[in-house]
């Protein structure tokens, strides 16, 4: 099972990828869960996470968010703007990937 | 649009961005309001029930549980919105902790009652009919833990939680005397931090008891609170907040939140000033509220998108901006639009910066005045999550004729955007059928 977590400004931009990442590993046959919270929280779900991506709107937020990750070994990343504005669930996904298998 | 332009303005706004965003006081400030603001939602909305701008609501409601039915949904309003320094003191204290990782719970608690320390807890009270003022004792007055507590709550919390975490950092111990257990030791020098800032904030106390403002309070409120609250109502802060909130966005930073980390706490003061008054029956003070810049300013979401995205789904030909339109839509109505400002996007977009830019200083314009006209009532202050959707938020704000404003904005709105979204929609659809020539012609070959 995958693990990964969605940070942006109030969880709420992030939270509508969920579903399409969600649907996109489902369509590759891949177990993975996908949770989004604000920023402000992010010290508080970092267990038994497997990737963290930024809204590309909070990546001011990357450098205190490789801080809170990288001693855990999470890999962290901002998400590509336009994957993002398109909401393009499978490229996130791919990114997501790449993260964890590098 | 000369990258090496963009490049220097980005290399001076993300350090500012960061800087503020990652500055650890505004960052406590911002959790501990996040932590208050349901129980503030909860409690102005109740006092919107106590008085809903219904004809014939208050009898109704009269006849079915008697006078003083209203009494019901005050309690709720009293107990958040009139005490909420406390929650704050709290909320910041904990998240400060946090950060500097001493415990969160301890340190809130010491914050709380050097708050309560350097309150009064008496007032000067004048019976009706009466012209003697009595100073009543053994009461801790509502005056000063509400809104106009709100700086001092912030400073107490702050200044707490570093000393805590000054003593903590420092390892500061009572030395006890050979065979006394470990933990006896600890229990002892668990105190020292509650010690050393109860007394420090009792010497502030002391302090300005001798001074003409007698409290920090007074001081800090018509020193700070005051002047910054006014300076934070004027039009001019409209333009200027809104301006960089828009041009952070154009570099893909979130403006709001950057920009609202200095604005959220003057305008939380100015909405609960606007309740205050708006319970008494009185005239509302302020224009300036943080429910204006939600819903009338970012209407639809930074920018007030929602007349651009209705362009976009109806008016485009383009394939892009159809399905971008789509997309965006459900989550424009609740006044998110990340989709459109990195999907279109409007981020580093030379042609649609302009009118990003341009729309929410022209509808503050339209707003502001249109209130102090008194055309539109000011905002109640009632606090409502800045998703409620345009129409609907309006109305609950300022009645008829804010929901009739809103729908104003979207026109106005869409007037502007149009010409800029047809100009990306064109060239978005030339490229899109010239690809599909090539592609053809390829075929064919």
């Amino acid at each position: 099972m995958i693990n990964v977590r969605l940070f942006c400004s109030a969880g709420m931009s992030t939270s509508m990828l969920i579903s399409k990442m969600e649907n996109a590993a489902k369509e590759r046959g891949l177990e993975i869960v996908v949770d989004a919270f604000p920023e402000a929280e992010m010290a508080k779900h970092l267990e038994d996470v497997d990737a963290v991506l930024l809204g590309p709107q909070i990546r001011f937020a990357l450098n205190k968010a490789k801080k809170l990750c990288e001693p855990k070994g999470i890999p962290v990343e901002v998400i590509n703007p336009m994957n993002y504005g398109k909401m393009d669930g499978s490229k996130v996904l791919d990114q997501a990937l790449n993260m964890i298998n590098n | 649009m000369n990258s090496k332009f963009t490049d220097r303005i980005e290399t001076v706004l993300m350090p500012i961005a960061g800087a503020i965003s990652n500055n650890r006081y505004l960052l406590a400030i911002r959790d501990g309001f996040m932590l208050s603001m349901p129980l503030l939602i909860i409690g102005a909305m109740s006092l919107l029930l106590a008085n809903l701008p219904i004809p014939g609501y208050s009898d109704f409601m009269k006849n079915i549980f008697g006078t003083g039915w209203d009494s019901f949904f005050r309690i709720p309003f009293n107990c958040t919105m009139n005490i909420m320094a406390i929650f704050v003191v709290f909320g910041v204290a904990n998240s400060l902790a946090n950060y500097y990782e001493v415990d969160g719970i301890s340190t809130s608690v010491i914050a709380l009652v050097c708050f309560f320390i350097i309150t009064p807890f008496s007032m000067n009270f004048t019976p009706e009919g009466s012209t003697t003022a009595y100073n009543v004792t053994g009461i801790i007055p509502l005056d000063w833990i509400g809104s106009k507590g709100l700086f001092v709550g912030m400073f107490t919390a702050i200044f707490a939680t570093e000393i805590v975490k000054v003593v903590a950092k420092r390892g500061w111990t009572i030395k006890m005397p050979e065979g006394v257990p470990p933990t006896v030791a600890k229990a002892f020098s668990a105190l020292i931090p509650g010690v050393i800032a109860l007394y420090a904030f009792n010497m502030v106390r002391l302090g300005f008891s001798f001074t003409s403002f007698g409290t920090i309070h007074e001081f800090i409120f018509k020193i700070l609170q005051k002047p910054l609250t006014s300076l934070g109502d004027t039009y001019v802060a409209s333009i200027v907040a809104n301006f960089f909130m828009q041009l952070f966005w154009v570099f893909g930073i979130h403006g709001p939140n950057v920009v609202g980390a200095v604005t959220q706490p003057i305008w939380l003061a100015t909405s609960a000033d606007n309740l205050a008054a708006f319970q008494a029956g009185k005239e509302l003070p302020h224009i300036l509220t943080q429910q204006y810049e939600d819903l009338f300013i970012q209407l639809g979401g930074s920018g007030a998108t929602l007349s651009l995205c209705l362009s976009m789904l109806f008016l485009c030909k383009s394939e892009q901006c159809k399905k971008l339109g789509k997309l965006a839509i459900i989550p424009g109505l609740f006044n998110i639009n990340e989709p459109i400002v990195f999907g279109l996007p409007i981020v580093l977009n030379p042609i649609m910066m302009i009118p990003f830019i341009i729309v929410p200083l022209v509808l503050t314009t339209i707003c502001y005045t249109s209130m102090s006209l008194g055309l539109v009532p000011k905002p109640s202050g009632v606090l409502i999550p800045w998703t409620t959707p345009p129409i609907i938020g309006g109305f609950i704000i300022c009645g008829i004729k804010g929901a009739i404003l809103q729908i104003v904005e979207i026109i106005v709105s869409f007037l502007i955007y149009l010409p800029f979204i047809k100009m990306v929609d064109k060239q978005y659809y030339l490229e899109e059928t010239t690809t599909g020539e090539t592609k053809e012609a390829v075929q064919t070959c």
